[in-house]
């Protein structure tokens, strides 16, 4: 029972630095994650996760995490391994974000849409500026502090460091992520065409998506699984998607989201500079 | 929109001439001339006109071949032939020795530094765009302007997706603008005449462009139509390149060879001419306007007319076509930026010419020189528009 030994294990380390532990709040396919708190009454997100001697991906995940200082991207306290019946594991502190994801928002305005956006652009200018690429910008990896008005990325467990060689294999058909907001350049396991603009156009789905209501390349009656394969293949936004963009007032989320890198914004400042005169 | 010169062997005096003005800088060839030699002749251009632009293209495009004067220079690595080009180290290291030659010569900007490699594939991109990068970062305090070497192989933008898979790799480059060098195996003084290869340049050139990317095509010849027609910002020419284009024989040739007998460009044929073609032209009064208003053109047409008048020898005229086609090349990029010419219309025109001269039985001297590629260039012209 994994579950249940990563919870004693949280259990374990706040007994050892004297945190309280509150609840389990997330579950990955190998991680889990705590609501716990500390002496000073600060609550605190636990990760905890078996340690393995070829488990890159995690070590990336803290050195990123480490490198981030951002108001927008999760704040990492501290890293430990611990051992349990024999095994290590690997616990990561997060500051804990109380205002829960963008998913469990629902659809925002377009004036909310326009502000989160606003937040989140500086946030992946920031990750782009020290040359790594999320990969997994997603509504579920955006959780909001406690004033419920300040989108925060986490999760950079697949997270891609530029200066270093690649995890995943070249045999890959397609790079780690979640599909549904993925890139063709990441569905398509596009190594040298995975930059910053890979992050642009996941954010640019997400927020299509949280503003709109729709996947810029969904069309009438199709299925998430057709709206992939139609990203995959670099098809073109759909209709509706142009026009709603255009009439909001977003006419930016068309180029984040293009087919090809090359035709999306080209530096970050770029993009800043273009959704700041987004009217909405 | 601008034109540059392309140094050669001894050339720099070739656009030094009023008629040359609108040439907006020179790119420097370590081939043909020493760093003291390069500093020299860049402050007299600079002198001669203000704001002229001084570009260093370090050419460490083939290894184990002629390299000239290029071993002279204190970038070039001497392991260059033997080196692992895998190693970021050795980049690194080029990269700052070639910082302190552009600072020696007092170049306004420099070609990131690349090699011609055995398959153009997506990490060779990658790498040249990480090594510009590097580079960028390393001239930014000096106020340096880096252009993004792309060596793009002809034969490859001719399938598929792989020019907009090529913009992507390469507008990730933290470099301003890209210097782009298209490379082909289309032998001296034969056309390039593959459509879909064309086209996909022009498709490159044009997904950089429109995403606020200058391109500048450096070792152009009269195929500047064509990258004008696409949207490119600059393009190059020298005094050889009327004749030989970027391919890999060219390393292979002597620095003096390859361009001993004087050519007469025409604009009516986009055709290099020999003296004899341009006789047998002249007379079927395919001289264009273009080409009687060239003041180089004029110069050769009088020396033959005065060779003829008095009976005398004529006068060599190979300096002076090499100033006639550089004009040519200025003035035609000018016409095509300002919309006062297309490049359809030109070549139709040029394909009308030679359907005319088909008819009347009218052959060149080179057996090759027969327009066939001017049906090609304009097909490609119009593919690419059809595509976009």
């Amino acid at each position: 029972m994994q579950n249940g030994e990563l919870e004693q294990v949280a259990r374990k380390i706040c007994a050892k630095r004297g945190l309280q532990f509150v609840q389990r709040v997330g579950e990955g396919a190998f991680k889990q994650t705590f609501h716990v708190v500390d002496g000073k009454h600060t609550p605190l997100a636990l990760k905890v996760f078996k340690a393995t001697s070829s488990n890159k991906r995690d070590q990336r995940e803290i050195d990123a995490m480490l490198r981030c200082k951002h108001s927008n991207i999760a704040r990492l306290v501290c890293v430990e391994n611990c051992s349990h019946v024999g095994q290590q594991f690997v616990a990561i502190t997060e500051e804990f974000l109380p205002g829960g994801t963008l998913t469990a928002k629902g659809q925002l305005s377009i004036a909310q849409g326009v502000a989160v956006g606003k937040q989140l652009v500086e946030a992946i200018a920031h990750i782009a500026a020290l040359h790594l690429v999320h990969r997994d910008i997603k509504p579920d990896n955006i959780l909001f502090r406690a004033d419920d008005s300040t989108p925060v990325i986490t999760d950079f467990g697949v997270v891609r460091d530029l200066t270093d060689s690649s995890i995943t294999p070249t045999w890959a058909a397609r790079g780690p992520g979640t599909p549904f907001f993925a890139a063709p350049e990441q569905l398509n396991n596009e190594k040298s065409l995975t930059d910053w603009r890979t992050d642009q156009f996941a954010l640019g789905v997400v927020l299509a998506y949280s503003v709109l209501g729709t996947h810029p390349y969904s069309e009438s009656g199709i299925s998430d699984r057709e709206i992939v394969d139609r990203v995959a293949a670099r098809r073109a936004p759909g209709d509706w998607f142009q026009g709603r963009a255009a009439e909001a007032g977003l006419p930016a989320l068309l180029k984040m989201v293009a087919p090809w890198p090359v035709d999306r914004f080209r530096r970050p400042e770029m993009l800043t500079r273009a959704w700041s005169e987004q009217k909405g | 929109m601008a034109v540059y010169h392309q140094m050669g062997h001894h050339s720099n005096n070739l656009i030094d001439l009023q008629d040359m003005s609108t040439y907006a800088g020179a790119i420097f060839s370590p081939i043909n001339c020493t760093e003291t030699e390069a500093a020299s002749q860049g402050e007299g251009a600079k002198q001669s006109k203000a704001n002229f632009e001084i570009i260093l293209d370090p050419q460490l495009y083939v290894p184990a071949t002629e390299r000239g004067k290029l071993r002279k220079w204190s970038y070039f690595p001497k392991d260059v032939d033997t080196a692992d080009f895998t190693d970021a180290r050795w980049w690194t290291e080029l990269n700052k020795k070639l910082a302190g030659a552009c600072k020696k010569i007092k170049a306004n900007a420099v070609c990131s530094p690349v090699v011609i490699p055995k398959v153009f594939d997506d990490k060779y991109y990658a790498n040249a765009v990480r090594v510009g990068s590097e580079l960028c970062a390393l001239m930014q305090k000096d106020g340096i302007n880096v252009m993004q070497t792309a060596l793009v192989s002809f034969a490859e933008l001719g399938s598929g997706t792989r020019p907009l898979e090529v913009a992507s790799i390469i507008s990730g480059t933290d470099a301003d603008r890209v210097y782009l060098v298209l490379v082909g195996s289309t032998p001296p003084r034969r056309e390039i005449a593959e459509v879909d290869e064309l086209k996909g340049a022009m498709q490159l050139i044009n997904a950089l462009e429109r995403n606020k990317v200058p391109v500048t095509v450096g070792f152009c010849s009269s195929d500047i139509l064509l990258w004008k027609t696409a949207g490119a910002s600059g393009c190059a020419s020298g005094k050889f390149f009327n004749l030989r284009r970027f391919t890999r024989q060219r390393f292979e040739e002597p620095a003096e060879g390859g361009g001993q007998l004087p050519y007469w460009f025409e604009e009516e044929l986009m055709a290099f001419l020999r003296q004899g073609d341009l006789l047998r032209i002249r007379k079927h009064g395919l001289l264009g306007e273009a080409s009687r208003r060239n003041p180089f053109g004029q110069q050769i047409l009088a020396q033959i007319d005065e060779a003829e008048r008095t009976r005398t020898k004529l006068k060599p005229w190979l300096a002076i076509s090499w100033r006639q086609f550089l004009y040519w090349f200025a003035d035609v990029e000018s016409r095509l930026s300002k919309g006062t010419v297309d490049a359809e219309y030109l070549l139709k025109a040029g394909d009308a010419n030679w359907s005319r001269l088909d008819k009347d039985k009218v052959l060149m001297e080179e057996r090759g020189n027969d327009g066939t590629w001017v049906r090609a260039w304009l097909n490609a012209v119009n593919e690419y528009k059809a595509s976009k």
